[in-house]
């Protein structure tokens, strides 16, 4: 397995999907397992891998114990084979890395590093691994992003949440930029821009390619590309109403007019009184309650995933 | 047509080929997107933007709107629209000053009303004869006897008062007073006539 994998070469099968999304508690938890647990019942070969900071709880949400071994123990050596830390979860084709809190914080592990632990993982039998990324936008999180084959951002319809989606975005494409910009002066923009009160007064991507294009007119073509290329899926969360499901359509309308970015829509699950009752008794409420709005929404949003489908505005 | 509204089209996120429906529909979109305090655009844009943004689609949505409810416009046209294009220009656009059907306090024209004041009564209001037509149901033809002063070719004075009594409204004139003003003038009416 080579590091090309970190320029996005696609495969047919065994692919990285990470769902993100920089607010805590909005659910990344819950949909990676229920997703998982769908995709695995559509005869898919699941890992789930939790890397949530701090907040280490996959494993509640299928209803197992804290798992023994962790990704920790892999990357720290205690664990020699990748295998060693790979758990089942009691269903079919559906297994679980437990990132269990000390993974990416504390180990705060290099770029290559991390393409490397991944590669271990895709390695493994396996025809989808699901990353849970957790809250947050740092590079620990983001590079995790960037390095799947398809990139999940959750949101629901609050205002914390749509402003932690669109920083979200903006670190991940200014990191995806850093990463392929060896030139000085471009990468001084990038530089400048993370700062959102430069004196360049750069404030979005589309911006800061503008800037690039002015003073190094040479390098931006190479960060048009990068820009085509990142294409982030918007799942939104806690629909409540008619509304609150439009609200994924602007999204991607905002973002393409006001970022520059590409991003599609890939579903929403309407918020459902069957999932709490579920995380109550540590049950998955796609076994719980299979009927349930919200069950229907993680089913169809798994189908279009492999499917390849987006929803699109119908005018 | 479509290389002056291409900008228009875009702005509305449709190709030059889309329907009144759907101009109407992505319309409704992002005016919602844009909307003030609007979750999906307030923290990438400042009121002023959104605002300016707003602004932008509404324009775009009226003018497209505009070309699209008239396709007569078009040099391309289906059968049953080339006959449209052909049919009788659409009524003049009402100006709103003169939906006075019923007038506070009714103005009164220097006596004794004459066809020309009337005349400059209604130019000055800025209103069309074929609009008072419209509202009153009075031939063209007839309003321009009373305002020509044309009294041999107007019809018999019982209907000549109801006519003056409707132009005077449709002014805000006096009804009553106006059309008595107006008859006053008149030879009186011969009782052999009638």
């Amino acid at each position: 397995m080579s590091e090309s994998l970190a320029r996005g070469v696609v495969r047919p099968r065994r692919q990285i999907w990470s769902i993100g999304g920089g607010k805590g508690g909005i659910g990344k938890s819950l949909l990676t397992a229920s997703l998982g647990w769908q995709l695995a019942r559509m005869g898919k070969r699941v890992i789930l891998v939790d890397s949530d900071l701090g907040g280490a709880n996959l494993h509640t949400c299928l209803g197992l114990a804290n798992p023994e071994r962790t990704l920790g123990d892999f990357i720290r050596r205690r664990a020699e084979r990748i295998e060693e830390v790979l758990v089942e979860t009691g269903f079919p084709r559906l297994r679980l890395i437990s990132g269990a809190s000390d993974f990416l914080g504390a180990a705060n592990i290099k770029y290559p590093q991390k393409v490397r632990v991944l590669n271990r993982i895709r390695a493994l039998e396996v025809d989808i691994v699901l990353l849970d990324l957790g809250a947050g936008t740092s590079y620990n999180i983001i590079d995790f992003f960037l390095i799947s084959d398809l990139g999940l951002l959750m949101v629901v319809p609050e205002p914390t949440s749509i402003e932690n989606a669109y920083r979200f975005i903006k670190s991940a494409l200014y990191r995806r930029f850093r990463n392929a910009v060896t030139h000085d002066g471009v990468r001084a923009l990038i530089e400048a821009a993370l700062d959102q009160k430069n004196p360049q007064g750069i404030r979005t991507p589309l911006d800061l390619v503008a800037a690039v294009a002015r003073e190094h007119p040479e390098e931006a073509a190479l960060l048009k590309a990068e820009m085509a290329a990142f294409r982030p899926r918007f799942v939104v969360n806690q629909v409540r109403e008619e509304a609150d499901a439009e609200i994924g359509y602007q999204l991607v309308a905002a973002c393409a007019r006001h970022l520059g970015v590409r991003s599609t829509y890939a579903g929403f699950v309407h918020y459902d009184e069957a999932v709490w009752r579920s995380v109550r008794q540590r049950r998955m409420f796609m076994v719980n309650a299979p009927r349930s709005r919200a069950a229907e929404d993680v089913s169809r949003l798994a189908r279009s995933l492999v499917q390849g489908e987006t929803l699109r505005l119908s005018l | 047509m479509s290389m002056a509204h291409a900008s228009h089209y875009e702005t509305l996120g449709l190709t030059s080929e889309a329907t009144l429906e759907q101009v109407e529909k992505a319309y409704q979109f992002f005016a919602a997107m844009y909307e003030d305090q609007a979750l999906a655009t307030y923290s990438l844009l400042g009121p002023e933007e959104q605002l300016e943004a707003r602004t932008r689609i509404r324009e775009a949505y009226e003018i497209l709107k505009h070309a699209l409810e008239r396709p007569q416009d078009d040099s391309q046209l289906a059968a049953p629209a080339a006959l449209a294009a052909q049919a009788p220009p659409a009524p003049l656009p009402r100006p709103t000053s003169v939906r006075i059907e019923a007038p506070r306090a009714p103005r009164l024209l220097p006596e004794p009303v004459t066809g020309a004041s009337l005349r400059e009564a209604r130019e000055d209001l800025g209103v069309a004869l074929q609009h008072i037509a419209e509202i009153t149901k009075i031939g063209v033809r007839f309003l321009e006897y009373i305002e020509g002063d044309r009294h041999k070719d107007l019809p018999a004075l019982v209907y000549l008062r109801g006519f003056v009594q409707e132009y005077a409204r449709c002014l805000g004139l006096d009804p009553r007073r106006t059309a008595d003003s107006y008859l006053s003038r008149l030879p009186k009416p011969d009782p052999q006539s009638r």
